[in-house]
């Protein structure tokens, strides 16, 4: 099972990312640059700055040769994750609803928050229980989900209002799960030497719907 | 003529939507209310983009803009834009 680790200029969280993917076990491989990515099951993007925000936070990355491949295995329904800055670039690839704008406070946000499990019927949430709270890592500058006119399949939402996301949003996913995306670190979270662990079902959850013994309702 | 093919010039004024707060902007007038002491009222910070594009006359011209912003410019979930000519 490999999953693959797509690394932009400006990518900051990739490397934790390589190594909560490769706990769990499964395979890992950093892909810099445009090339076919049939070969993954999975394909992840991490956090960080990539092309230094320029315009707006994703938009420059979205634009990349690289994410026509990732469209396409989209749409073969392969499980795709966005963290953070991966977040972002979904929304700017048009992959999934609404836009992430500045934190009202103004300020790049960076401590342990709380969200809450709403739904565990996508291929990176199956062993998370519905309504279960977890404690994660934040870290962010534009991390206020705004709806578009598409209302989005929320997944995760903060336990309480921390940057004025319509609906406590902190996490969505495509229509058919496939594509999740959230602003939380999971990769950041995964065992107990970084201080909490309730990241690491998420890649488990991954490991177990790639081996093909948890299906997801769609 | 207007079209022979030359360089035509613009502003694209982006702005956030009424609706989307703008804590840029918050913070400026602030700024301009507490510690200057200025009777601002509102303020809100966009971006100005200056493009010069190559074209057989300004219609054309006007289309590679608009093109431009639906394609990377603006975000129209979040943003409005005006462009004028410089």
């Amino acid at each position: 099972m490999k999953v693959a680790v797509i690394v932009f200029p400006g990518s900051n969280c990739d490397r934790d990312l390589y190594h909560a993917l490769r706990y769990v076990g499964l395979e890992a491989e950093y892909v810099y640059k445009r090339r076919d990515l049939d070969e993954f099951d999975a394909i992840t993007i991490p956090g960080g700055f990539s092309y230094g925000d320029y315009l707006r936070p994703g938009a420059v990355a979205a634009r990349e040769e690289i994410g026509e491949e990732i469209k396409r295995e989209a749409g073969k329904g392969k499980p795709i994750l966005g963290i953070c800055n991966g977040f972002q670039i979904l929304v700017e690839m048009g992959l999934l609803p609404g836009a992430l704008l500045q934190n009202p406070s103004g300020k790049f946000t960076c401590k342990w928050i709380e969200i809450e499990v709403v739904d565990n019927q996508t291929p990176f949430t199956s062993l998370y229980k519905p309504g279960e709270r977890l404690r994660l890592p934040i870290a962010n500058g534009f991390g206020r989900y705004v709806k578009g006119n598409l209302e989005p399949r929320v997944v995760f939402r903060y336990t309480e209002d921390i940057n004025e996301s319509d609906d406590l949003i902190a996490g969505i996913a495509s229509q058919d799960g496939n594509i999740l995306a959230l602003m939380p670190h999971p990769e950041r979270a995964y065992q107990r030497i970084l201080g909490g662990e309730d990241g690491l079902r998420l890649f488990q959850s991954l490991k177990l719907f790639l081996e093909g013994k948890r299906s997801v309702s769609k | 003529m207007s079209t022979e093919r030359r360089g035509y010039r613009f502003a694209i004024d982006i702005q956030y939507k009424s609706h989307i707060r703008d804590p840029r902007g918050e913070t400026i007038r602030r700024v301009l209310n507490e510690k200057e002491g200025l009777p601002v009222k509102s303020l809100r910070v966009g971006k100005s983009i200056h493009i010069e594009v190559e074209a057989n006359g300004e219609e054309e011209a006007l289309r590679v803009v608009e093109e431009a912003c639906k394609r990377l410019l603006v975000n129209p979930v979040v943003e409005r834009y005006e462009v004028r000519k410089l």
